[in-house]
């Protein structure tokens, strides 16, 4: 019989960024702790299921590492993101209902190009699941909704430019927190206008603001896009208690929204309170995606969970009504941000490693085609402390290329090796499923 | 001098081993309803020889708690839990609970107080049961509200026994646990009743060496220590079959023993000289239990295994439809292809072949053969299952994902009544050497003879806190060392061990780490203390390896 939920539980005992960065040994320890203690392992509607190791080509499907990916990671990684795709296998393949990957380390702030980590990702364990999904299972549509406490800005890179994934985010406003970005002109490239969405909340949001968001907007929106499969980033950092942000979400406001949710595969993301927050949230959301009660998932310390000011429930009121406008008139949006750009859509960025303290800079151009999403070229350049200047220059193939922009994607890689002007050059052939090292 | 008994469903078997021998041996039908009429009938049977005042050691392994479960000849238990928030365990557990307050978190912190009233009230409202069980969610971590609760209980009703969840084990699983304490309560009265009689059994034929029972683990228990944790002494016949295999074969190459019975095939898995452990206990009436076992899996085939085909397939078990033809049977079993075969001499040859004769062939013995292999194929898959689920199992750490070394058996042990019909086969088909040691007819009471005794503790150290627990042993206390270190938490499991097994009479000398985890605490980005935690048992093993059997009917 068909289990309610797969359960990848992978707490990476043996790894940490650093012996007393949050993203350490015990991150998970509280976690298997209530886990274990509470039986969930061994409920007839849950299913454990060990991680598989990622391959490097699910994770060069997705990331341009600079100079090459396995340069840039350690085996947790490939575990980390594998774990994601057992989930993800385990629904395809009909063995479970949903599925959740309770696997570290994270991956939401790991863009497509990488030089090292940033916000405690290195690899889009998400993202490579996704395309994993796309190459083997014939998955078209996607949405990912983000309900980590930080901005997504590598899901959010990694899809820009894609009409098919809609990627919704919900965070701590970026003028308060880490990575600073998020806001709701992010809106997506004008191919893919309206399938970025970003939710920026004020400090102090609680259950109450979560939920109006969930109800009035999230919800609403994916039942307009109609998705193959939802994904659900789940971060736990909007926890009351969690020590690097702001927000007042407690284990009930989490497990509700995983039960409105009925995200297909969840991905855990951020969440930092290891003790007082992530024991419970993490029951609640098992026992959500499981269909069983979690009504009795209460933290011992509930009385500390501050109240959402009257002040932020308007705020947040109006954002979604705003938000709900825009929705309605995207494709009118799209067409005339099309108008505006011309044949080519450009923007430059830097883009910040906190965890390995490097500053990249980065142009990016895509074409707007009217017969296919673009494809795109990205310029990069960054400092590394051991390696020296590192630039890129790399053009990458979408999935549903027409024949025009495949052959001009190859062109502008090819004119750039021979102008010589960068260290590297990358094809990346979503199409043909690899990634050259010209 | 050794006495082992163990009880089967067909047989009640004793054996009595002296000097790495099997000097004496009886076989009884197994009396149901009253097995200690067949225990005492195998006593006498195989002592007739030999001087009592000779035995140094009784061993039993029986099915009594098993039936009493099964037949539910158990007592009417008051539940008493100590779930704080979580899951709703009022549904999961064997029957309906009375749920009180109070909660100790996951590090072993009181976060509510339980109230004497409650526990009091629970006592009224459950004043007709004859035993009890508690068991609180993190006791394990700190056992103070279940002992607490316990002596309340006690004092409001006066029980004679009442079992506590944290005493059962120190391992995470309030699920477990409380299934397991109410299991344990529930067979605690018939327990006592068996094992007085057999107290009085042996006192009556001048037998004064201590008596043990098996567990499910393959380790055994003092009496004494088995009439508190009665529900450890389930499902020990296939762990006696694996302890009579390390004593007689004691495969140190990966291998996996077969017994190989009437009906059924049980597998077991081997790595270096010892049995594999199921990661999880096992479950009651599907209800999971903490009660650790060994990694068994059983399949559906044996030498009364019924032979028939099925739309010109051929269909092997699993029921037995009555013996063997050549033995006077009405449909052939798998034995009647082995006398075919020529790998067993019983019964008469002829009958045997009408049986091949009549799944439709006259070339009986290429039907036999076909019988053997199809039964054969059967077992290897088994086996490759039972290998496929070890190998999928979830572990924790990045280096044991990429560092995972498939279990590859190189060598097949073979014991039961046809696992000299099988075992030849299953081994060719695995491209493995057999063995098929001596006495594998007797081996369960040859388990129960030379198994040893267990005992185990789980400590947690938290130094932040600056305390530590002992579940087994219903301690929390305070380290008296500043700078403890995950030797010093070694050292002090090891003087719980010894203090534990001093109590219960067993000798402490082979102890080994069973599982241990050391984790930092740290606050804002400094460490502030560690998390240490250190599981230590007396090593499963047996007394004695056997060489041979000194009678040579022994086969
Ligand atoms: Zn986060
Ligand atoms: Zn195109």
């Amino acid at each position: 019989m068909k289990k309610q939920l797969g359960l990848v539980f992978f707490p990476a005992f043996d790894w940490a960024i650093s012996s007393t960065h949050p993203e350490r040994q015990e991150r998970l320890l509280y976690t298997r702790d209530q886990i274990v203690e509470e039986g969930l392992l061994d409920l007839p509607a849950i299913k454990e299921y060990k991680p598989r190791l990622a391959e490097y080509a699910d994770v060069n499907r997705v990331h341009i590492g600079i100079p090459d990916i396995a340069a840039l990671i350690t085996d947790a990684h490939l575990v980390s993101a594998g774990g994601a795709i057992t989930a993800a296998q385990a629904v395809m393949n009909k063995e479970v209902e949903r599925a959740f990957a309770l696997v570290r380390p994270p991956g939401h702030h790991a863009m497509r190009m990488v030089h090292g980590t940033r916000g405690f990702c290195t690899i889009n364990i998400e993202a490579i699941m996704v395309e994993h999904l796309r190459q083997h299972y014939g998955i078209n549509k996607v949405a990912i909704v983000d309900t980590d406490v930080h901005h997504g800005d590598g899901t959010q890179d990694i899809f820009y430019h894609d009409p098919n994934t809609l990627f919704i985010s919900f965070h701590q406003d970026g003028r308060t927190l880490y990575p600073g970005t998020g806001f709701i002109e992010e809106m997506g490239s004008p191919n893919a206008l309206g399938t970025t969405m970003n939710i920026p909340l004020p400090p102090g949001t609680g259950d109450q603001g979560l939920h109006t968001v969930l109800d009035e907007l999230i919800l609403p929106v994916l039942n307009d896009f109609k998705p193959d499969i939802i994904i659900n980033s789940a971060g736990q950092d909007n926890h009351y208690s969690d020590p690097l942000a702001n927000m007042a979400i407690t284990a009930q406001g989490y497990a509700r929204m995983a039960d409105k949710l009925k995200a297909d595969i969840a991905v855990l993301e951020g969440g930092y309170s290891i003790e007082d927050a992530l024991p419970y949230v993490n029951v609640g959301i098992i026992l959500a995606m499981a269909g069983i009660s979690y009504k009795k998932v209460v933290e011992p310390d509930i009385h500390k969970c501050p109240s959402q000011s009257k002040a932020t429930t308007e705020y947040i009121q109006t954002m979604v009504t705003k938000w709900q406008d825009i929705w309605r008139r995207r494709d009118v949006l799209a067409k005339q941000a099309k108008l505006d750009a011309g044949d080519f859509w450009h923007r430059k960025r830097s883009i910040y490693y906190d965890d390995s303290g490097i500053s990249e800079y980065q142009k990016e151009s895509i074409r707007l085609c009217s017969h296919c999403s673009g494809y795109y070229t990205v310029e990069t350049e960054a400092d590394r402390p051991g390696a020296g200047l590192q630039t890129a220059f790399a053009a990458v193939i979408p999935r549903a290329a027409c024949p025009s922009c495949k052959a001009a994607g190859k062109d502008a890689v090819a004119a750039a090796k021979r102008q010589g002007h960068h260290k590297y050059y990358f094809l990346q052939d979503k199409q043909q499923d690899y990634l050259e090292k010209l | 001098m050794l006495l082992g008994i163990d009880v089967g469903g067909t047989f009640t078997d004793a054996v009595v081993v002296d000097g790495g021998r099997v000097i004496s041996h009886a076989k009884i039908p197994t009396t149901h309803g009253r097995l200690l009429e067949c225990i005492a009938q195998a006593i006498d049977r195989s002592l007739s020889e030999l001087d009592v005042k000779d035995i140094t050691r009784v061993a039993l392994s029986t099915t009594i708690v098993t039936n009493a479960i099964v037949e539910k000849k158990i007592a009417k238990v008051g539940l008493v839990v100590i779930p704080g928030p979580g899951v709703e365990i009022e549904n999961l557990v064997p029957l309906p609970p009375v749920v009180v307050s109070g909660y100790t978190d996951h590090r072993g912190r009181e976060v509510a107080e339980i109230l004497e009233r409650e526990i009091l009230a629970a006592g009224k409202q459950l004043r007709d049961c004859e035993t009890f069980a508690i068991s609180g969610k993190f006791a394990n971590r700190n056992p103070q509200q279940e002992l607490q609760a316990a002596a309340w209980l006690k004092r409001e009703t006066g029980s004679q026994h009442i079992t506590v969840g944290s005493q059962l084990t120190g391992a995470l699983n309030f699920w477990r646990r409380t299934n397991s304490a109410y299991y344990n309560a529930a067979v605690w009265p018939c327990f006592r009743d068996f094992s007085q009689a057999v107290e009085a059994a042996l006192k009556q034929r001048n037998i004064h060496a201590p008596v043990y029972i098996l567990k499910a683990d393959g380790g055994t228990m003092p009496l004494a220590a088995a009439q508190n944790l009665p529900v450890e002494a389930i499902f020990t016949g296939p762990a006696a079959s694996v302890f009579g295999v390390m004593t007689m074969a004691c495969p140190k190459i990966p291998a996996v023993s077969l017994d190989i019975g009437g009906t059924t095939t049980d597998i077991a898995l081997w790595q270096n000289g010892l049995p594999l452990f199921a990661k999880q206990g096992i479950a009651i009436d599907g209800y999971p239990t903490s009660i650790r076992a060994l990694r068994l899996r059983s399949v559906g085939i044996g030498g009364d295994s019924h032979v028939r085909l099925v739309n010109g397939e051929l269909k092997i078990g699993p029921e037995r439809e009555g013996p063997a033809m050549a033995l006077g049977g009405k449909v052939p079993t798998v034995s009647d292809a082995f006398i075919v075969a020529g790998l067993v001499d019983f019964g008469e040859r002829r009958l045997a072949e009408q049986g091949m004769a009549s799944l439709g062939s006259s070339k009986v013995e290429e039907t036999a053969a076909w019988i053997i292999d199809q039964a054969a194929q059967q077992i290897v898959q088994a086996i490759e299952g039972i290998i496929a689920e070890w190998s999928a199992e979830p572990v924790y750490r990045v280096e044991d994902i990429v560092h995972h070394a498939p279990f590859t058996p190189q060598l097949l042990v073979g014991v039961g009544g046809a696992a000299s019909g099988l075992v030849p086969a299953v081994a060719k088909r695995m491209g493995v050497a057999y063995e098929l040691p001596v006495g594998g007819a007797v081996v369960n009471a040859v388990g129960a003879a030379v198994a040893r005794p267990t005992l185990e503790v789980s400590l947690r150290a938290d130094t932040a806190a600056g305390d530590y627990t002992v579940a087994e042993c219903g301690v929390k206390a305070a380290l008296s060392k500043s700078r403890f270190t995950m030797s010093d938490a070694q050292e002090l499991s090891r003087h719980y061990l010894l203090g534990r097994a001093e109590q219960a009479g067993i000798a402490a000398d082979d102890m080994e780490v069973v599982q241990q985890e050391e984790f930092n605490v740290v606050r804002g980005f400094s460490t502030v203390g560690k998390i240490m935690s250190c599981q230590l048992q007396i090593k499963p093993g047996v007394l004695t390896t056997i060489a041979g059997f000194s009678k040579e009917e022994w086969q």
